[in-house]
């Protein structure tokens, strides 16, 4: 490299890095995905806009060289075998591999459906679909079922934060649900690189690579992903850490990514398979984790997707009828599959529609995807920019949908779903014994429960420790043979006396009965009715209510 | 009573000795039968082993019952402890054992899986027989969590504890992914204390609900995975019995593959185990 190019390609090094910054932060500002940004400056620095109205500064930044092109090709490269290493350590094999009937349900039903969908429509209508040879007809066709079916878990991780439902039992099944999507997809994908050939040049044939592959992935997950839980301890120990760690997974995601190369699918595979056997161990501390997304996020990743609009025209490649037919099946296959998945696991409806859009974002993976299948010349521009805006679409469109269903879901779920009016009573009760025993009457005679055995369960249970908490709330419960649990609400304007911890008499009597064999529900919904009531001024507020159904309507504002 | 019948395999190592003593002791200690189990060949030599061990326990002839099985031994103690409905078995283990070892299946290792009942693991080397002082045991908010907890802190509270540790594990699988796109570590260091503080608090909740009076007891709650951060809370801290609940599933050769939760206290001990079964 000559002085005047290394000058150059340094300059469009910044120049790459600095819209992409730009960029992702201006959508960050509208809580939008950053991967988007970077892929608006690369369309704004490539052919698209610099290159259609700056030729001259567009050929001199990034064409006027082969030894720049060939070096700023390198660097992408290194970008997205670190985006697939990072993405692949983040895929928790044993949870993936002992998932819940739940994630496995919703994952398989969200392949199968735009999988086979996706595999149809380009199938039958190939020319619709975008094909540019028809000999690739299969080829093609199973390569659009792959791209419906990925989903991205960073844009994923990332929503789930932003609505706060990740330490949830939903955000639990999105993300081992996203997993699983991902490794089968990158399966299917590696499979259909072979039966292209691409790259083939040492000459393996389709079975002998096949064979290779399954080797591959047996030995790294297998046998090297126990050695290297063994190794990071040690290195832990005798390197500088987390210096030695991060070499250590960068050397071995390369030598994966080399030899997947090698034998003739793309190296994103093998760094992506060494970065699931890393992953996997116990002993890679989460801080190692986040340090290294944080690198390969803030400096590579964005190299590469900047890199996406550097080489193609997204005006002139954009075909209105591709672009909608793909965000049309991608909606129809993996939300409707997914939803269902999720709604046959036991999920309520809406709780299975957040599931279903939260796992249809296809995000940065998605465009991966695209790419290699680009550079592989399996599909031409249009595809590739109809792909490009599918996932981008997608990923935008995931978040307020899930949080209109999250919304929605509430009503459903957890002590508002068990606050029904004709449980509540407004009580001129003088003791605690009284207001408990019309509490139990309610209960008893709505539900045919015996009314003895309720009344000396919550006694027996109140005995033990009283259930008074504070600011005029108290909380009787009990557990008893029940197949759903039942809330009953006494409200006493006047207060009774209820032995709370900061004295204050009870206006707000929460009768909670649960079952038996379930602690855990319990346990759900004592903290919640906890946290909800907890601001001060709100029970005098609440007990100011008309009648039924404005303390019903006065308890859902609550957040 | 948290245990009616106590089943001990005894063996003739070094460690014979001090285990038996640590039955006779919880014999004692629970008010409950002892069941002393041999696997192998009933000879006169053996018999006289026996017989050196039990007189030096501190053991009358009529206070405990002996059981001969021959055949293979991890089997064989699982057949009498069944037979005999053992509901607390005792046996000695090494703290981590060979790499072939572990994947083979010691006798130990088996018992500890497959057994139906509650089971008590004594590391070695086993010195004498002193009362535990430091629990720690690790829960989930599920039926035989709240077994767990009740059997091991009346166990705590007739040993006299000093320290009785609540300990429960939270898993939020992807994280770290979330750094990927505009996060940021310290953002999640910050959400980490946030639901930090909302398991413990539930913690708290489930502890209270059972009432548990006598000796203090304090709660924590950790995040990572299941099995793995609890086992080193408890190596790290210091305690000398370990408490868990039984899984669900009874643990194969693949979850040694795949560990998981127990799986992972089994591959390394960091002490003295409990494994409390319905």
């Amino acid at each position: 490299m000559s002085i005047a190019e290394t000058t150059v390609f340094l300059i469009s090094l910044s120049v790459i890095l600095l819209f992409a910054r730009g960029f992702g932060e201006l959508l960050r500002y509208f809580k939008q995905p950053v991967v988007m940004g970077e892929i608006i400056a690369g369309i704004i620095l490539g052919p698209t806009i610099l290159g259609t109205f700056f030729p001259e500064t567009f050929n001199k930044l990034f064409n006027q060289s082969d030894t720049v092109t060939i070096a700023l090709s390198g660097i992408t490269l290194l970008g997205v075998v670190m985006l697939m290493l990072v993405s692949g350590l983040e895929i928790d094999l044993t949870l993936v591999i002992r998932q819940s009937r739940s994630a496995a349900t919703i994952s398989f039903l969200g392949v199968l459906f735009p999988f086979s969908l996706g595999f149809v429509a380009a199938y039958y209508f190939p020319e619709e679909l975008g094909i540019s040879e028809l000999k690739m007809r299969l080829v093609y066709a199973l390569f659009i079922g792959t791209a419906l079916s990925i989903t991205a878990l960073p844009v994923v991780a990332r929503t789930l934060m932003d609505l706060n439902i990740f330490k949830t039992e939903i955000g639990f099944s999105i993300i081992t649900s996203a997993m699983i999507n991902d490794l089968i997809g990158w399966i299917i994908f590696s499979i259909l690189l072979g039966m292209m050939g691409v790259g083939s040049g040492h000459g393996l044939e389709f079975k002998s690579l096949i064979i290779t592959i399954v080797i591959f992935v047996f030995v790294l997950l297998i046998i090297l992903r126990k050695l290297i839980h063994y190794l990071l301890p040690l290195l832990e120990k005798y390197t500088s850490f987390p210096g030695g760690v991060l070499n250590f997974i960068l050397i071995a995601g390369f030598i994966g990514a080399a030899f997947t190369e090698y034998i003739g699918i793309h190296a994103i595979f093998g760094a992506f398979i060494v970065g699931i056997a890393i992953g996997d161990s116990a002993n890679l501390k989460e801080g190692t984790r986040e340090i290294i997304n944080q690198f390969v996020t803030n400096i590579f990743a964005p190299l590469f997707f900047v890199s996406i609009g550097l080489r193609i025209n997204f005006i002139d490649n954009f075909d209105l009828s591709l672009v909608s037919i793909f965000i049309l099946l991608s909606f129809i296959g993996k939300v409707s599959g997914s939803t269902l998945g999720a709604h046959l696991s036991g999920f309520n409806k809406y709780d299975s529609l957040t599931i279903g859009f939260g796992l249809n974002s296809h995000g940065a993976i998605e465009i991966v995807l695209g790419t290699i299948a680009f550079q592989a010349g399996l599909i031409d521009e249009k595809v590739f920019v109809a792909l490009v805006i599918m996932a981008l679409v997608t990923s935008i469109s995931s978040a307020p949908i899930m949080s209109y269903f999250i919304k929605k879901g509430k009503e459903k779920s957890g002590f508002l779903s068990y606050l029904k009016t004709n449980n509540i009573i407004f009580s001129d009760a003088e003791s605690k014994n009284e207001m408990i025993t019309e509490l139990c009457r309610i209960v008893s005679s709505g539900n045919k429960i015996d009314f003895q055995i309720l009344y000396n369960e919550v006694i027996r249970r109140e005995e033990s420790m009283s259930t008074g908490l504070v600011n005029y709330l108290a909380l009787p419960h009990a557990r008893i043979v029940l197949n759903e649990s039942i809330v009953a609400v006494g409200i006493s304007r006047r207060g009774i006396e209820w032995d709370s911890l900061d004295k204050l008499p009870a206006k707000l009597i929460i009768l909670l009965l649960t079952p038996k064999e379930k602690p855990e529900i319990q346990l759900q919904l004592l903290s919640e009715i906890a946290k909800k009531f907890a601001d001060p001024g709100l029970i005098n507020n609440l007990c100011e209510a008309k009648d039924q159904k404005d303390f019903v309507s006065k308890v859902k504002q609550l957040s | 009573m948290i245990f009616k019948k106590i089943g001990l395999a005894i063996t003739f190592s070094p460690n014979g000795l001090p285990l038996i003593k640590t039955a006779v002791r919880l014999k004692n200690l629970f008010n409950s039968q002892l069941y002393l189990i041999h696997v192998g060949h009933r000879s006169p030599q053996v018999e006289s082993q026996m017989n050196y061990l039990i007189e030096n326990s501190g053991l009358t002839q009529e206070s405990f019952h002996m059981i001969w099985q021959e055949g293979e031994p991890a089997k064989a103690i699982l057949r009498a402890a069944s037979e005999n409905n053992i509901d607390l078995l005792i046996a000695g283990a090494l703290e981590k054992e060979s790499v072939i070892k572990y994947y083979l299946g010691s006798v130990a290792r088996t018992i500890m899986r497959e057994a139906n009942c509650s089971v008590l693991i004594i590391t070695s080397p086993i010195r004498e027989s002193r009362p535990f002082k430091k629990f720690c045991v690790s829960v989930d908010f599920s039926s035989i969590g709240e077994t767990t907890i009740k059997k091991s802190y009346e166990f705590a509270r007739l040993e006299k504890a000093e320290e009785f540790i609540l300990v429960k594990e939270f898993e939020v699988p992807g994280l770290a992914i979330t750094v990927y796109d505009t996060g940021s570590t310290s953002d999640n260091e910050k959400r980490k204390l946030i639901w930090q503080k909302e398991e413990e608090e539930k913690l708290k909740l489930f502890a209270k609900e059972l009432n548990l009076t006598g000796i203090n007891y304090s709660t924590v709650a950790l995040f990572g995975k299941q099995g793995w951060e609890a086992r080193n809370f408890a190596k790290n801290n210091g305690s000398d019995l370990f408490v868990v609940p039984s899984p669900p599933k009874k643990l194969k050769f693949f979850d040694k593959l795949f560990q998981h939760d127990l799986e992972f206290v089994l591959s390394q001990l960091p002490c003295s185990l409990l494994i409390v079964r319905e």
